[in-house]
């Protein structure tokens, strides 16, 4: 059972028990109807076959991979750099959506924009207060983003992005007045 | 027959008909022809960009294309025109930062590196970028001809032939065979095939509870295409490409050659030296990318492998072998990369089966505007009255032609001079192509649920990338299953509920048996 510390060995059995757990427990609890199903006196397929299906072959699919991997050599494919990388990239989305979720919001609160009982979504489609978020969460990610990948602090990655948010804002919004920047289209 | 040049000649009138985008000297230029040049451009312009690639450049402007011509019938060509366009054009300037500054954009490119940058080194850039165009568009010629006489004949024969149980047996056999020859696992394969349905199943079917969602109300509408797809397809290659860069690998860099004194440009005799091997890669580019999901670095693996034999046997001793920077190296990997562009889109024409990125792009886009519906019953020519989908049809042939006109005549000039679009770091670009594609998402989706479901499946096709699983097995299955539900429903039902409906046609069994044996023998040769 040596060949089971294979990283690729252990991808396949994750497949298996997570397509086993699946057909158990997820597919009979989450879907309105059987495999198969009888309505109006005739046999249907039911909602739960295609996802069973599905999960069948994910099962296959990890018993192939183990099959396949007895007689190849071990390689490392997950280390922990790729799972800090992804913590990083998630840290850097959840910043820079909320920076461009609520900058506007804010703005228009702290400013008092519009007068009284006026909110941001009364200003939404008025410039400048549609762009602060769009333009600051934009620029945070781009410019964290050249950082993360540079592995350096400047300035200027953040000025780059604030182009780039620009950019968009000249090629999406001013030219139609039909398409909304984020996050104008959930406010 | 008379039937066919009729629509051939309806799809003519479609693209030079159009509504005219702006006048020239008095004559309305036909808003699909203005659509095919800007695209052509911008696809050069993405194919000589390091880093960037066609299917990025769909992705951003298919909401703009929209926004601009709406969803009505319409909007049908110049929206296919402009895709089109990207479409060849990436395909012809991903030669300029392989041969130019040794960095190939895509894996196939990597082969054009092997002979365009030792002559870059020698001092004639533009001799090999002059054969790479010439190649590349001789190839996708070649492909779009093929493309022209196939696609009808086999969708005419796939609609007389193939019933739903038939069609059912199609779709698992066309899964199978991507997931199969995809990457260098079939198991990897099929997880990319099982996971991609199991995410188009979420919260789709037929009862009132909204499957496998979990009881999350966020999830009750399933998740977006458009999201799903650019998460798994673009997002994925950006965060490994920026894990790449974090992490400090790179690419290796040729070595110094001698420079050739001769002057740079074409000479006399390049031209027919290089014939037979634009021809053999070019029936390889055809044939690879007739089949779904093969992709054109299988293409220009086998061109380039082919034509490196047929070279030694007959090169004389004192001739340059491939690999050391001669013409005949970049022509037979540059034809059979692009010849398998046009041949790519036969599955998704004749059969509603895409085969590449470029085809998932056409058929976002068609499900986004509708009245075309790629697939068999699109080559409907007995139709008692006109078929509007025919003539669309026969207008993206006839786009597909002139854009290779197009790519003939002022291709060559714009490709030259791109060389500077490989000089844009990629640790700039990137995190630029990261906002550019999430704004294409919210301004077709206009939430920020739908930008977090495309950042999950951004991270989905990171880990698909680490571990070496192929994502278009997955992007085709997303598509593709919710075709496959459907159809062996229906056959279900006209079975009168018989399990065994799809045994009980020879051609059915046929088909899931070479769906079998197409698993079973590239598994043990894997």
């Amino acid at each position: 059972m040596e060949f089971l510390r294979k990283p690729n060995a252990m991808l396949g059995l994750l497949a298996v028990v997570l397509g086993i757990l699946a057909l158990a427990v997820w597919v009979p609890a989450d879907t309105g109807s059987g495999l198969v199903e009888k309505a109006r006196g005739k046999y249907r397929i039911g909602d739960a076959l295609a996802p069973a299906v599905a999960f069948s072959l994910l099962i296959f699919s990890g018993l192939l991979l183990l099959w396949e991997t007895r007689s190849k050599p071990a390689q490392q494919l997950i280390t922990r750099h790729h799972l800090v990388f992804t913590g990083g990239l998630l840290l850097i989305f959840a910043l820079s959506l909320a920076a461009m979720r609520w900058t506007g919001p804010m703005a228009v609160a702290l400013l008092g924009a519009g007068g009284e009982g006026a909110g941001y979504r009364e200003l939404r489609d008025t410039v400048p207060w549609k762009y602060l978020g769009f333009a600051l969460g934009g620029s945070s990610l781009v410019g964290a983003f050249i950082c993360l990948a540079s592995r350096k602090l400047r300035l200027r990655f953040f000025l780059i992005g604030l182009a780039a948010a620009l950019a968009m804002i000249l090629l999406y919004d001013l030219p139609f007045d039909d398409l909304l920047l984020p996050p104008n289209g959930d406010v | 027959m008379s039937e066919a040049i009729s629509y051939i000649w309806l799809g003519v009138l479609a693209v030079f008909e159009a509504p005219a985008l702006f006048s020239l000297a008095g004559i309305g230029i036909p808003a699909p022809l203005v659509m095919l040049l800007c695209g052509l451009l911008t696809g050069i312009a993405v194919g000589a960009t390091p880093g960037l690639a066609g299917p990025m450049a769909m992705a951003v402007s298919l909401p703009i294309l929209i926004s601009v011509f709406g969803v009505s019938a319409d909007a049908l060509l110049p929206v296919f025109a402009f895709l089109i366009g990207i479409m060849k054009g990436a395909t012809v300037g991903g030669a300029v930062p392989a041969i130019l500054f040794n960095t190939p954009g895509t894996p196939d490119a990597f082969m054009t590196t092997l002979d365009g940058h030792p002559m870059t080194l020698r001092g004639t850039p533009e001799r090999a970028l002059k054969i790479a165009h010439f190649s590349s568009v001789s190839g996708d010629t070649v492909s779009d001809i093929v493309l022209f006489v196939c696609a009808p004949f086999l969708a005419v024969m796939v609609e007389s032939v193939l019933d739903l149980p038939e069609k059912t047996a199609l779709i698992i056999l066309s899964l199978s065979f991507i997931a199969a020859v995809m990457g260098a696992s079939v198991a990897k394969g099929l997880i990319s095939v099982s996971l991609g349905m199991v995410s188009a199943y979420v919260a789709t079917g037929q009862g009132f509870h909204p499957r496998l969602t979990m009881g999350v109300e966020a999830l009750s509408d399933g998740f977006p295409l458009i999201a799903a797809v650019l998460g798994v397809l673009i997002l994925g290659e950006v965060f490994k490409s920026i894990f790449d860069m974090w992490r400090g690998i790179r690419r290796k860099r040729a070595e110094d050659h001698n420079a050739d004194l001769a002057p740079d440009g074409l000479r006399p005799g390049d031209i027919r030296r290089i014939l037979p091997h634009i021809g053999r890669s070019s029936l390889i580019g055809c044939m690879v990318g007739a089949l779904p999901g093969v992709g054109s670095t299988l293409a220009a693996t086998l061109g380039h492998s082919l034509g490196k034999r047929r070279h030694e046997t007959r090169k004389g001793p004192t001739d340059k072998s491939f690999g050391e920077g001669i013409p005949e190296g970049i022509a037979a990997t540059e034809a059979a990369n692009s010849a398998v562009s046009g041949a790519n889109l036969i599955p998704v024409l004749s059969l509603g089966i895409p085969g590449n990125a470029a085809a998932v792009f056409l058929i976002l886009a068609a499900d986004s505007i509708g009245g075309f519906n790629p697939g068999p019953s699109v080559f409907n020519f007995a139709a008692p009255e006109i078929n509007p989908e025919l003539v669309v049809a026969f207008g993206i042939f006839t786009l597909m032609a002139l854009g290779n006109l197009l790519n003939w005549t002022i291709g060559g000039i714009f490709m030259r001079s791109m060389g500077v679009m490989a000089r844009v770091p990629n640790r700039i670009l990137l995190p630029v192509v990261l906002l550019v594609t999430l704004t294409a998402i919210y301004v077709q989706e206009t939430s920020l649920a739908a930008l977090w479901v495309a950042i999950g499946f951004g991270v989905l096709g990171f880990f698909f990338r680490v571990l070496e699983i192929s994502v278009l097995p997955f992007v085709i299955a997303f598509i593709l299953a919710g075709s496959l539900e459907n159809t062996a429903r229906q056959a279900f039902s006209a079975s009168g509920g018989d399990p065994f409906f799809l045994f009980r046609s020879p051609v059915a069994c046929g088909m899931l048996a070479a769906a079998v044996i197409l698993v079973v023998l590239l598994a043990r040769k894997k």
